[in-house]
């Protein structure tokens, strides 16, 4: 154990430098995707004022804001890169260098992801998770915090990283077939995005293919950590839907060592 | 006219490149335009959603909604289509030195990093803006005259400008900070305000949107004019006269910035 974390901390810390060097472009990055976030809070509102401010499909006003709010943070913690890098590395050569190391591979992206992301992540959570209280408290008039629906929010925005990690090296163990990286990922991330209620509750969904879309696994990427936190799932609903996470990651989890192996024999690299 | 005349043969020449290019990547084309369509497929997904649980959105129907968001497609699609390329100076171009390239060849630089690529994906938002105007036009109630047609179809190219100035502006800062490709993003995500009918947003929202960084103009003014016939001088007019100066504000930044742009090191 201690030698495997000596093996990988190399791997998280490269990853930490990595981002403190584009700091500036990452700032600007976020707040490009924070202006879709505020046309998505102008037209919730148009929504409820146009409804007269009672609850739409389980979700009134504030819920929706923190739900909004909720989203992109999920969204943001859970983000992963390896599928885009796996197919640049595939098709450049650097992937053999990768090879070539004592590491397992689909480790190293691991760490180098999450020394990534430790920064990153620190910086949104906490002042999102705080702005999502004091909105709440707020426009409902009494404060909704609970100290251990966050614990489970970790847990489980833990999990769908994973899952979201797994499902993205997968993806780009196949994806590097074509050529057009930037146009497969974007189909990608449009289904997944409108699968996983990034971009409406799932709730608003006619009912039979609501059922359909929580038996997903891409449910488990954003939709189920969000209504951990906002305390709509309780008791064994929660417990079900843990248990759910749990099986999509381990699923994926061998689905991209299935796929390493067929790929590690198969692959010929260009000009490497 | 010479000078446009030959600006309009090299253009063909790059034309023909770029087609020769795609037809190399066939699979690759047809990807990227899938790509778009889903995505607009899933903003339209999120509109039928939401007008389930309501009639209207703050007095606009789903109709007129659909219009201007189909409207607003069309302008961004052919800035994307054409002028793409704008991103790269951000991304790597200047980074990596490459903008030599431009400076060795007796055409203007803007000129050539504009024309040199297309971007075909943006069919893919074409095909769905049109698409979307077509089905909503007949089902809403508009007063059809001459001079609206030709208004509304002079307009476009204009508001299309508007997107292409904000790139050339923002991509011309790479040449003082070496890449740019987050300012482009970060300017580029606020015509995401222009789907929608600027009405539903507040005032600080609809003022930047309408004086700072002029998104409104790409549709909405030019939408509430065909819709809903307000003062053709400010919707058409202004979005004339804002496209083209800042137009000149872009080439006047460019300009400057070629003249700070040092090569790579190495």
């Amino acid at each position: 154990m201690k030698r495997r974390l000596k093996t990988y901390l190399p791997f998280v810390n490269a990853g930490m430098q990595e981002v403190a060097t584009y700091r500036v472009n990452w700032i600007f990055y976020m707040i490009g995707n924070t202006l879709t976030c505020i046309v998505s809070y102008f037209i919730w509102k148009a929504v409820y004022a146009s409804n007269g401010g009672g609850s739409v499909s389980g979700f009134d006003m504030p819920q929706m804001i923190a739900y909004l709010v909720l989203v992109y943070l999920t969204n943001t913690m859970i983000a992963s890169d390896a599928s885009y890098v796996i197919g640049e590395e595939v098709r450049d050569g650097a992937i053999s260098m990768r090879m070539l190391k004592p590491v397992s591979y689909n480790a190293t992206f691991l760490f180098q992801e999450i020394g990534n992301k430790l920064f990153t992540e620190f910086i949104i959570a906490v002042p999102l998770i705080i702005a999502v209280e004091i909105i709440s408290a707020v426009l409902s008039g009494a404060v909704q915090f609970n100290i251990l629906r966050l614990l489970l929010f970790l847990v489980s925005v833990a999990t769908a990283y994973l899952i979201n990690f797994f499902l993205n090296i997968s993806f780009g163990f196949v994806a590097f077939a074509t050529k057009n990286l930037w146009g497969v990922n974007l189909v990608k991330n449009t289904i997944i995005g409108f699968l996983s209620g990034a971009i409406i509750p799932l709730s608003f969904l006619p009912d039979p293919l609501e059922q359909v879309f929580l038996l997903l696994p891409f449910a488990s990427l954003n939709y189920t950590p969000v209504m951990i936190y906002m305390g709509k799932y309780t008791g064994l609903t929660l417990l079900y839907y843990l248990g759910m996470q749990i099986f999509w990651m381990i699923a994926f989890w061998a689905l991209s060592k299935l796929l390493w192996k067929v790929v590690s024999r198969h692959l010929s690299v260009q000009g490497g | 006219m010479k000078s446009i005349r030959r600006a309009l043969k090299m253009y063909r020449i790059f034309a023909a490149q770029e087609l020769k290019r795609m037809m190399e990547y066939k699979a690759d084309f047809v990807i990227g335009i899938i790509g778009f369509l889903l995505a607009q497929v899933s903003n339209l997904a999120f509109l039928w959603l939401i007008f389930r649980q309501v009639p209207d959105l703050m007095g606009w129907s789903i109709n007129e909604i659909v219009f201007i968001y189909g409207f607003s497609l069309i302008p961004k699609g052919i800035d994307h289509l054409l002028f793409d390329n704008l991103w790269a100076i951000g991304h790597f171009i200047v980074r990596k030195g490459e903008f030599d390239k431009y400076l060795t060849r007796p055409i203007n630089t803007l000129f050539h990093v504009m024309v040199e690529k297309f971007q075909t994906e943006a069919l893919g938002e074409l095909i769905v803006g049109i698409g979307l105007i077509s089905v909503t036009l007949p089902q809403l109630n508009v007063q059809w005259y001459a001079l609206k047609i030709i208004l509304g179809i002079i307009v476009i190219p204009f508001a299309a400008l508007i997107y292409t100035d904000v790139k050339i502006a923002t991509a011309s800062v790479a040449f003082w900070a070496k890449r740019s490709g987050s300012v482009i993003y970060m300017f580029y995500m606020v015509s995401d305000f222009a789907k929608y009918p600027a009405t539903i947003y507040n005032r600080v929202v609809k003022g930047i949107i309408t004086y700072i960084i002029p998104f409104a103009f790409t549709a909405y003014f030019p939408a509430v004019y065909i819709l809903r016939d307000e003062n053709p001088i400010y919707c058409i007019g202004m979005t004339v006269v804002i496209s083209l100066a800042l137009l000149a504000l872009g080439v006047f930044v460019w300009h400057k910035g070629t003249r700070a742009y040092e090569s790579a090191g190495s």
